[in-house]
């Protein structure tokens, strides 16, 4: 018979306590390979793949996809190698005792360190097990391995001392010589032969123009910012043929694409619709003065070295006010309002999956190149649909911005446990009064907060508001 | 078996070679205990009392008062042991070592190497060392790591008082010279000694003192009883520790230490003096490229921090290393995946 392995919930992080099984991979009386996707298991804060740690049948399937949440540690399915009674799984699941942890583990989750236990069960017979019998120096686990395997000691060079076998020389022994050629050495850049500005070199850098191409208008002809900002290559709308002039008006055939949702965008459209069908949103609307941060900004971001975005100064800005009211600095967790003394201030990223949003964690205690670099990061991670877990798990505000689009003001959703979510606009000229009276014109960015009124108040959401303001209108106030 | 403290053992040790071979003469400052106070020699005793009442059995010719100067000491005892007497040196703090390297570095430890072994220096340099006590940054450190790597010597760290006897009586019968480094947190501690007038311990065997299956420690001198402590109350949550006391640092019982590894895959280092070139990044090394196909985990090392023993006494037990810090890092290495 063969060994009969229980599936069990697993447990991601502290928090998670249950989890519903989003869609299986693969049905009863299937089998999968070691690194097969089985199935999608879906938290309150993400959706895991989990991966498949070695080769079993599935015999019989508990809970089935897109059902109810079931507790850490609850028997999901039962595995084999496909010689099991139904009797015998029966019998299996009759005898199960729910335990934390799952057999099959998430990407992100790691084996627990287990203490070992006097006999392992399920492990395989080694068909090709020799004895050797040496009076050459080895450990007894290179012994025991090399007997396992079958390895022939002779040949191996004992690198302990007084030419003693270890356990590493025989594994080194059943690995072979490595048969990687070697890289060869690298050619680096010439700086001196280029006479160029430190900030053109880095635009060239970042749009991969060759310095060597481009001519200096300078002084003495040095490469400016311009010179090489002249040779980053505009995109080119295409222009579809356009009929000749004349001819009459003919439709064409427009039969829509189907493209059916895929998991993430499940999950996405799920979880919207529950947000905004169960949180009582309100929504808080302010124009700010934009134009000392634009000013500042540019100082800021040549003087520090670094290409801190607007939203970047925006995350910022969250995040020290956050910290002044920790009364919207929350997450609701059922009948219970965390307040957090740090802002983890989550950033809405269209990524190719989807809308992914990533954490910057205390943001309120990071220089503005600091938050530069991780929101960088982390959107360079969500592109390549790559960011982890801890990355996306938990937050307590979130910043979406479609200024970049143009947009002049919107409303978002609030993305549970958190409390608020700040919608940012574009930047648009507008016409405003001075102190003096007189009519001028200011840089004005449109903001609405979206505000959970079961855990934040109207008042508290205003002053909130009143203070990201002054931080953004007095941006030096940022770095005090 | 008879059961005494960590300092007698190093007293009846000494006390029986002297008896057994007149080539074995004691020297140090205040070895005898009182020599020139109004109650005569003997009449306050060492302030370690590891030399107690050697004076009044052998005498003045084989228990000599020194001044207090470490190179005098040292060098003393380096051109005994080149004319045939098998001196035992005390250095009261092993912090002053430093005024005696000339004589230990360049002379002791290299003699029956320069003279293509036609000669022999079986000189044994007694060092007390160690934190615990309050005692600052200049009366508290563990110098081992420096001895450990100059080649010719043998240093020795004996964490209970059977090993203080096996392997003092070891160093004295010993032909090389040897560093015998006695932890002064330790004289305190009692332990069963043989009774066999001529109990040894060979140098570079370890001792295992727990075994288990999950984690190898590796510890000296005063970390063993921290080390034990901390796998005692693993072992209640059922995570099994090697707990592997060294005894020797030179040699070095390289084999126990991978042998363990192999088997448990982590590592946790417990040194009291501070990280950088230390005795715990050396054995870390030796892991790292003997051991690399067996590590699970990143090697943990449970050391001082780099800076001068601190005095105040709250200060100077966060400085060491304890049974606690040990714990977290053995739970760290098995977190690892």
């Amino acid at each position: 018979m063969g060994k009969i392995r229980a599936f069990t919930m697993p447990k991601w992080g502290i928090e998670m306590t249950e989890g519903t099984i989003a869609e299986w991979m693969f049905g009863e009386g299937d089998s999968f390979t070691r690194g097969d996707l089985i199935c999608l298991i879906e938290t309150d804060k993400i959706t895991n793949e989990v991966e498949a740690e070695y080769d079993a049948t599935i015999r019989r399937i508990l809970v089935a996809g897109g059902g109810e949440p079931e507790p850490v540690g609850a028997l999901l399915a039962v595995f084999d190698d496909g010689s099991a009674s139904d009797a015998e799984i029966d019998d299996f699941i009759a005898a199960f005792k729910p335990a934390e942890g799952g057999v099959a583990e998430g990407r992100q989750k790691k084996k627990e360190g287990k203490p070992k236990e006097a006999g392992i069960e399920g492990e395989e017979d080694k068909p090709r097990a020799i004895t050797i019998e040496t009076n050459r120096p080895i450990s007894p686990e290179a012994l025991k391995l090399a007997q396992a395997e079958g390895i022939d000691i002779a040949d191996i060079h004992g690198s302990g001392r007084g030419g003693r076998i270890t356990f590493q020389d025989v594994q080194q022994a059943m690995r072979g010589p490595s048969t990687r050629s070697p890289k060869g050495t690298a050619v680096l850049p010439d700086e001196t032969s280029v006479f160029a500005s430190p900030l053109a070199r880095r635009l060239a850098a970042i749009h991969g123009i060759e310095l060597s191409g481009v001519t200096g208008t300078g002084a003495r002809g040095r490469i400016s910012k311009k010179d090489v900002l002249a040779k980053v290559p505009e995109p080119v709308a295409s222009s579809g043929a356009t009929p000749a002039f004349g001819a009459p008006f003919e439709a064409v055939e427009n039969e829509p694409k189907v493209i059916p949702f895929d998991k993430i965008r499940k999950i996405v459209a799920r979880r919207l619709t529950q947000a905004k069908q169960t949180i009582p949103h309100f929504y808080l609307r302010v124009g700010v003065k934009a134009d000392a941060l634009l000013e500042l900004r540019k100082t800021a971001n040549l003087v520090l070295g670094v290409k801190a975005s607007v939203n970047d100064y925006i995350v910022m800005a969250a995040a020290k006010a956050l910290a002044q009211h920790p009364d919207v600095n929350v997450q609701l967790h059922g009948e219970e309002i965390h307040s957090f003394p740090h802002a983890d201030v989550a950033v809405a990223v269209a990524s190719p999956k989807g809308l992914v949003t990533p954490i910057v964690r205390q943001a309120n205690r990071m220089r503005i190149d600091q938050i530069a670099s991780r929101t960088k990061e982390l959107i360079g991670k969500a592109k390549d649909g790559k960011l982890g877990f801890e990355e996306m798990d938990g937050g307590t505000f979130t910043v979406s911005n479609l200024g970049m689009f143009g947009i002049e003001n919107f409303d978002a959703i609030i993305n549970p446990p958190q409390g608020a979510i700040l919608a940012v606009g574009s930047a648009e000229r507008r016409a405003v009064e001075t102190d003096g009276g007189d009519i001028a014109f200011a840089t004005v960015i449109s903001m609405t907060l979206s505000v959970d009124h079961r855990a934040i108040d109207g008042a508290a959401g205003a002053q909130f508001l009143a203070t990201l303001k002054s931080l953004l209108e007095e941006p030096e106030t940022l770095f005090a | 078996m008879a059961k005494m403290m960590y300092r007698d053992a190093v007293r009846n040790t000494i006390f029986q070679e002297m008896k057994r071979d007149d080539s074995v003469v004691v020297l140090g400052e205040d070895v005898v205990g009182g020599m020139g106070t109004p109650g005569g020699p003997e009449a306050i005793g060492g302030i370690w009392s590891t030399s107690t009442g050697l004076f009044g059995e052998f005498g003045a010719d084989r228990v000599i008062d020194t001044p207090i100067s470490e190179s005098a000491i040292v060098g003393a005892a380096g051109g005994l042991a080149l004319s045939g007497k098998r001196p035992i040196a005390e250095l009261m703090f092993a912090d002053f070592i430093g005024v005696s390297l000339d004589q230990i570095w360049n002379q002791i430890a290299k003699f029956r190497y320069m003279f293509g072994g036609k000669t022999k220096c079986p000189a044994i340099i007694r060092c007390i060392y160690g934190a615990g006590y309050n005692a600052a940054a200049q009366h508290s450190q563990s110098p081992h790591a420096i001895l450990t790597g100059m080649p010719g010597l043998k240093v020795v760290m004996p964490s209970t008082p059977a090993d203080v006897a096996g392997l003092l009586r070891q160093a004295i019968r010993d032909d090389d010279p040897v560093i015998f480094m006695e932890h002064k947190a330790l004289y305190g501690v009692q332990g069963e000694v043989p009774d066999d007038p001529d109990f040894c311990i060979p140098f570079g065997h370890a001792r295992l003192t727990r075994a288990g299956q999950d984690v190898t420690i590796l510890a000296t001198g005063m970390m063993v009883g921290m080390a034990e402590s901390a796998a005692d109350t693993l072992a209640e949550n059922g995570i099994g520790c090697d707990v592997i006391d060294l005894r020797t640092t030179s040699p070095l019982d390289e084999e126990a230490i991978l042998d363990s590894v192999e088997v448990t895959g982590r590592l946790v280092i417990v040194d009291e003096a501070p990280p950088r070139c230390s005795l715990a990044t050396d054995l870390s090394a030796l892991v790292a490229q003997k051991a690399f196909a067996s590590l699970r985990a990143p090697i943990e090392m449970v050391t001082a921090p780099h800076t001068p023993i601190p005095f105040a006494r709250e200060l100077e037990s966060a400085y060491l290393p304890n049974p606690d810090k040990i714990e977290a890092a053995v739970r760290k290495a098995l977190a690892y995946n």
